[in-house]
């Protein structure tokens, strides 16, 4: 019924990792009910196992846990930095077909970054290039499109900045001048510039002063809204996960333990472990 | 077929964070609402109201029963609904008011509410000029629209909610204490408009703890205790009764 | 070296020591000596072979095993190599230093060449065979049965955006050239037009981003589509690379933004009047006085005045 309108950007399932030795035999050693990730009889960590999920165009999608739950895992093996042990990684691309991420190269994968999947990393010095201009990180996605036409460069990134909130009279200065969350807005610009479909936030508000987070949090969940992008917000912060999500998933110990849609989850979490994350969050 | 059709519908709560205390909210309930009809839900704290409505809206889960909603592509079962799926058809379909201004950005008050709208499936200029209308006749005034919503005082955002909840009146729309913050003058500024919908063919499903306000709107009051239904009837037999009031 | 026969010897054996010490002597005295090369054959056929594979992949750097040569490190060792390794007695060798025949440095490779090879020297382009260059491309241009090897201290293009030797291999690989691009904007921003005078980055065959150091650009639009073959060599760096004729070598620039050369409004060379030509300014002999130009390319300006002087007469 109303399935057929969505368009399902990124569908996750049975996404893992395991480290250390790797033994696959640690998966069912390890897990919420035995209360640790970490295999007892070897030193396989199962960082995460049995992740399944889906996120459509215009929908954001949180991963709420805290350290060692696995939601960073899960989040870089989307974006390529951490090579997945198992699973499949669907991607529905800007030209309407799909691949399954993990079966790319890194060669393949970095070329995807450039305008079909981007990253707000929660430190914007990961995300930037501080010895460069605002415009010019703007400048370096955008150049890597194949855009060539300098004023035609500048346009777009002032749009960006603007639309980012960035006074436009910043726009020439080295990025490594601006405030945490100035920097922050630059990263968010950078990652829209060439309108990818998925956008994933790590910790995106993270390490900034409570004032100047909220202001970023309103500028993302209302960029989410009128972009249409699909969105993935990996946070330990309920706030944030209550903010710009509107389902969202809870992660313990490598694997899912909860999913539903978001005021659900806060208002009448089911699963033990989700109660105790709420009771903590609303204390 | 009627807009709202629950059944057998039951909620418990299982509280871990205290020894796995389980906490029974709902024992089976019945209920239909018609289009254009206005139920009230009436009873004393604790009866399961407001979780019978969060069970509708599924901000809390129901453990057992069906919630069938009828939309404009047939009807639809809320608790078997597909996440995704359940947050379309709240936009498009529901509109639920509470007490609360959920976390909202910073946004102005006509922005809020035209982007109810839009999610509704109004266009952009279509959307603000019924936000604009809507305030108007819950008494914000203009210069009020475009502050960012979470410095307004309670009762003005409690009138924000209702605006967005309406905007485009949506098939059911579910109310909680909708009007408990407002002053006399704005409360019925509320209530006329919550009558205006009814007249209009919405479904409304409302918690009140304002009898008058009850018997003012109500075309039923459904009377809640224990998470059971008690007694259903119109309004001045049923409030008369819990009243005592002798007609 | 070969044994030379005593015509009372039949065969050059040990039996030799059998023989008269005067004939033993004329036996074992060697010939006229061919010239002593710097660089031996085996050294000269990697060269070759990165030259080749040069050839083939225009613009990409090929690494190779640069070899001790007498002439210090940043002083065209990586040119020298390459001239070494091409010529033989049947070529002509021009060497330049700054458009220069006569600047030291010329003179002293050019000898060392000449020396070691038994290649003939020259100061005119059409009588060369190999030009070897440290600055300029002789304002005669080459044609196609001649070879330009141009000497140059730093072959990585991308080399102020990074420093990582793995990341620069894989932006090479993968035709990441998005930090340079962004270098180039930033230069624009900062000084309105882009600012590099030597070494300016081109795209060449449409894959390989390359340093055109150490020409001016003023010689790089006269790379693109050339009759004739360039080779570069960097002896420090141990890199070479090439652009084959007929190959497009295009300046990264932005679209908005033509690539411009060096031009001086009004400048005209002192001694033959050109103006159409790269000219280099001499500083004023005495404070306060003024400064003038001259050719660069001191052999083609040499010519023109001579054509001037007999046009004259």
């Amino acid at each position: 019924m109303i399935s057929t309108e969505r368009q399902v950007v990124l569908e996750v399932r049975g996404l893992g990792k395991l480290f250390g030795d790797q033994d696959p035999g640690a998966v069912v050693r390890t897990g919420p009910e035995l209360g640790t990730a970490k295999d007892p009889q070897g030193n396989t960590v199962v960082a995460a196992w049995d992740v399944d999920f889906e996120v459509a165009a215009g929908e954001a999608f949180g991963v709420i846990g805290e350290s060692g739950s696995g939601k960073s895992t899960v989040m870089r093996m989307i974006a390529g930095d951490v090579t997945a042990s198992a699973g499949t990684v669907r991607l529905r691309k800007r030209d309407r077909s799909r691949v399954d991420l993990l079966g790319l190269t890194p060669s393949e994968r970095r070329a995807l970054r450039i305008d079909e999947l981007s990253i707000v990393h929660q430190d914007p010095a990961d995300g930037l290039d501080l010895r460069v201009t605002a415009g010019g990180n703007i400048a370096d996605p955008l150049t890597a499109a194949g855009w060539r036409n300098f004023g035609q460069i500048r346009e777009r990134a002032a749009e960006l900045l603007t639309r980012t909130e960035v006074p436009l009279d910043r726009m020439d200065d080295l990025v490594k001048t601006f405030s945490g969350g100035m920097k922050q807005r630059v990263q968010l610009a950078r990652a829209l510039a060439n309108n990818p479909p998925l956008v994933l936030f790590d910790e995106p508000t993270t390490g900034l002063d409570a004032s100047v987070a909220a202001g970023v949090l309103d500028l993302i969940r209302d960029l989410i809204e009128s972009l249409g992008i699909a969105a993935v917000v990996v946070s330990h912060d309920f706030a944030v996960i209550e903010m710009l999500t509107s389902r969202c998933m809870v992660m313990q110990h490598g694997r899912m333990v909860e999913q539903g849609v978001t005021d659900q989850l806060l208002e009448d979490p089911i699963a033990p472990y989700t109660q105790r994350l709420v009771a903590a969050a609303r204390a | 077929m009627s807009v709202l059709s629950i059944r057998d519908l039951r909620k418990h709560f299982v509280l871990h964070n205290v020894g796995g205390r389980r906490v029974d909210a709902l024992h089976g309930i019945d209920l239909d609402v018609e289009a254009g009809e206005h139920v009230a839900l009436a009873g004393s704290s604790g009866a399961g109201k407001s979780t019978l409505l969060k069970c509708v809206y599924r901000t809390d889960l129901p453990t057992a029963g069906t919630v069938i909603v009828d939309t404009d592509d047939g009807p639809v079962d809320v608790t078997a609904l597909a996440d995704a799926d359940l947050v379309t058809l709240r936009g498009r379909a529901f509109g639920y008011v509470s007490q609360f201004l959920r976390a909202e950005p910073r946004r102005g008050a006509l922005e809020i509410v035209a982007r109810a709208g839009q999610a509704r499936g109004m266009d952009r200029d279509e959307a603000l000029d019924a936000a604009a209308s809507a305030l108007g006749r819950l008494g914000i005034d203009e210069s009020l629209w475009d502050v960012y919503a979470s410095v307004l005082s309670g009762g003005e955002k409690q009138r924000v909610n209702l605006a967005a909840g309406t905007i485009s009146p949506p098939r059911l729309l579910l109310l909680d204490e909708p009007v408990s913050a407002l002053d006399p003058s704005n409360r019925d500024a509320a209530l006329d408009l919550i009558a205006d919908l009814t007249d209009q063919g919405v479904a409304v499903l409302g918690v009140f703890h304002d009898l008058d306000a009850m018997r003012r709107l109500a075309s039923r009051v459904v009377l809640m205790r224990d998470g059971r239904i008690d007694r259903v009837g119109p309004p001045d037999v049923v409030l008369d009764e819990l009243t005592g009031v002798a007609r | 070296m070969t044994l030379v026969h005593d015509d009372e010897l039949d065969t050059a054996t040990p039996a030799v020591a059998a023989m008269p010490e005067s004939t033993v002597a004329s036996s074992l005295t060697p010939p006229e000596p061919e010239p002593v090369g710097i660089l031996d054959e085996h050294a000269k056929r990697e060269v070759r072979r990165a030259m080749l594979s040069a050839v083939c992949i225009p613009g990409y750097q090929v690494p190779f095993g640069s070899r001790e040569m007498p002439v210090a490190r940043g002083w065209g060792s990586g040119g020298l190599q390459i001239t070494l390794a091409l010529v033989g007695a049947d070529d002509v060798v021009k060497v330049i230093d700054q458009g220069d025949d006569e600047g030291v440095n010329a003179v002293n490779l050019r000898r060392l060449i000449t020396d070691t090879t038994g290649a003939e020297e020259t100061t005119e382009v059409d009588e060369a065979t190999v030009i070897q260059t440290r600055h300029r491309i002789p304002e005669d241009e080459p044609t196609d049965d001649q070879v330009l090897v141009l000497q140059v201290p730093v072959p990585e293009p991308l080399r102020g955006v990074e420093r990582d030797m793995m990341e620069l291999a894989r932006m090479h690989a993968e035709a990441d050239y998005a930090r340079m691009w962004v270098s180039l904007y930033e230069d624009v921003v900062r000084n309105g037009v882009i600012t590099k005078s030597t070494g300016y980055p081109c795209l060449v065959g449409g894959r390989y981003v390359m340093a055109t150091t150490p020409i001016p650009r003023w010689d790089v639009p006269r790379l693109h589509q050339s009759p004739f073959l360039s080779l570069f060599g960097a002896g420090r760096e141990r890199r070479i690379y090439a652009v084959p004729p007929l190959t497009d070598v295009e300046p990264l620039t932005f679209d908005d933004i033509p690539f411009e050369v060096e031009r001086t409004e009004g400048a005209t060379c002192s001694l033959c009047g050109a103006t159409e030509a790269y000219l280099v300014e001499v500083p004023a002999s005495r404070p306060g006085g003024e400064g003038r130009w001259t050719c660069s390319d001191t052999a083609w300006c040499r010519r023109r005045r001579e054509q001037n002087a007999e046009e004259a007469s």
